[in-house]
């Protein structure tokens, strides 16, 4: 038996697919993340934008791993970081990550050393090679 | 009541104007010749309850326009109600509720859903005898021409499809039977997804597909059952390795929603890069039957129950589940279970 109310009906929220899909066409994904992350201050309760922002994650990071050297590539810090790392506005993880990168260590041996989850370990590594604070030499 | 009182009298269906309070405005007389005059008593008996089976009553009062149809327990049979109309809005609201005796009905949906759990069943001994045969040959230290193991490697594929769709029909006539029921035990949800992940590691490697956890060890523990999350986790999981190309990648996410400093909730995101859903689908990925449009790239089709299942487990564990995608980029499966602490 089964006497649940029936629920108010949902207030449509934004066609994210579309507005996603637009986004990584015209922008692409780190615009289209940054602007994710702000749609989710402004829509906290809705759990499908979680979902958006890791399809971008996910595709940021397949990317990653799509360099012809895959998991053997190795991540090297940049000139301009090297020189001018006061403008790079690292969070503690990224400081992290830059802190092991000597230009010997290939991502795989990253992974194992970081103290992140691998997903995420790439995520940072990707999110360094786009600000230009390293460079992943092909 | 507008409707002609004779005739309404005399219809055989038992019919009846009933308050919010469960007093009884008017029945005819097969109401009469079916309830006598227990009728008041657990007509009270429902109003009093607001919330629950015995509640009933109250979900004809609630604020929709949708004709709501329940099926209620009375005395010992299986009664299915209609709300036919309803009447004074305002003051002293009242319903008119059609009342229609469907035990034999549900008794036969019953026998047939345990016939159906019994078959399936039975069907899962000799197949997992057949996989594990199969696993041998294949993981065996033996040098087989590559045809030969190419067509084990297919028949292997083919006894994991046929074992997710009896797993399917199983859940699907447990849910219908009313027998799905959540365990309360406490779930260490790290483990699940890595047990779910690595499940489906050598399936994911066999079609050059990245399948990846990305949540860290302190993930909070929650109240349910072990063995139908890890299954809901799989199912996603299965169903994002059917549309995701070689070369693609798979992560399996959790994140802690926090309240006061408090864990309130976890968030598991199972997400791919496959081909993406189409827009006007989203809405009815989670209907049973429902496949989706897109053709899967590892062949075969499904129960379309997998999702369906998916979502009765969330929410027998108080959850919600909600699905974003993007054509062409990837889907992400979004899982919000709540963290019960001990009163």
């Amino acid at each position: 038996m089964s006497a649940n109310p029936i629920p108010p009906p949902a207030r449509p929220g934004p066609d994210w697919s579309r507005l996603v899909g637009d986004s990584l066409k015209h922008h692409g994904l780190w615009h289209t993340y940054g602007k994710l992350h702000e749609a989710r201050r402004a829509y906290p309760d809705d759990l499908s934008l979680r979902g958006y922002v890791e399809i971008i994650r996910n595709t940021i990071v397949r990317d990653f791993l799509a360099h012809p050297k895959g998991m053997q590539a190795v991540p090297k810090l940049s000139a301009e970081f090297m020189s001018n790392f006061d403008r790079f506005n690292l969070n503690a993880q990224e400081g992290y990550l830059v802190s092991l990168i000597d230009g010997r260590l290939d991502i795989q041996k990253l992974i194992i050393l970081s103290p992140f989850d691998p997903f995420n370990t790439v995520f940072i590594l990707a999110k360094l090679q786009a600000e230009r604070a390293i460079t992943v030499p092909q | 009541m507008t409707a002609p009182r004779g005739l309404v009298d005399h219809l055989p269906k038992p019919i009846a104007v009933i308050t919010e309070s469960g007093a009884i405005e008017y029945h005819n007389n097969a109401f009469d010749e079916t309830f006598g005059n227990d009728a008041a008593q657990w007509l009270k008996e429902a109003a009093r309850a607001v919330a629950g089976e015995r509640g009933w009553l109250h979900g004809f009062f609630v604020d929709s326009d949708d004709l709501r149809t329940i099926d209620v327990e009375i005395e010992g049979r299986v009664y299915r109600v209609d709300r036919i109309m309803r009447v004074n809005e305002g003051e002293s609201p009242a319903v008119a509720l059609a009342f229609e005796d469907v035990t034999r009905e549900r008794e036969a949906e019953q026998a047939k859903s345990d016939f159906t759990a019994q078959i399936v069943h039975d069907l899962r001994g000799p197949l997992s005898g057949i996989q594990g045969t199969l696993e041998f040959i294949l993981s065996a230290d033996t040098k087989l021409d590559t045809m030969y193991s190419d067509l084990l490697q297919e028949a292997q594929r083919e006894s994991e499809r046929m074992m997710n769709l009896i797993n399917e029909i199983l859940d699907f006539s447990k849910i219908k039977s009313g027998n799905f029921t959540v365990e309360q035990e406490p779930i260490r949800v790290a483990g699940v997804l890595k047990r779910a992940v690595r499940s489906l590691q050598s399936v994911a490697a066999r079609d050059e597909i990245f399948l990846v956890s990305a949540h860290g060890r302190d993930v909070p523990q929650i109240i349910g059952s072990v063995e139908k999350l890890t299954q809901a986790v799989i199912n996603l999981i299965s169903n994002s390795l059917k549309f995701t190309p070689q070369k693609g990648l798979i992560s399996v996410g959790a994140q802690i929603e926090r309240k006061n400093d408090l864990p309130e909730a976890i968030v598991i995101t199972v997400t791919d890069s496959g081909m993406g859903i189409k827009a006007d689908e989203l809405r009815t990925i989670w209907e049973k039957y429902k496949q989706s449009g897109t053709k899967s790239l590892r062949g075969g089709g499904g129960t379309g129950l997998g999702l369906y299942i998916v979502k009765q487990i969330v929410e027998a564990h108080g959850g919600e589940i909600s699905v974003a995608s993007v054509e062409g980029v990837g889907t992400s499966m979004v899982l919000r279970l709540p963290v019960k602490r001990a009163a």
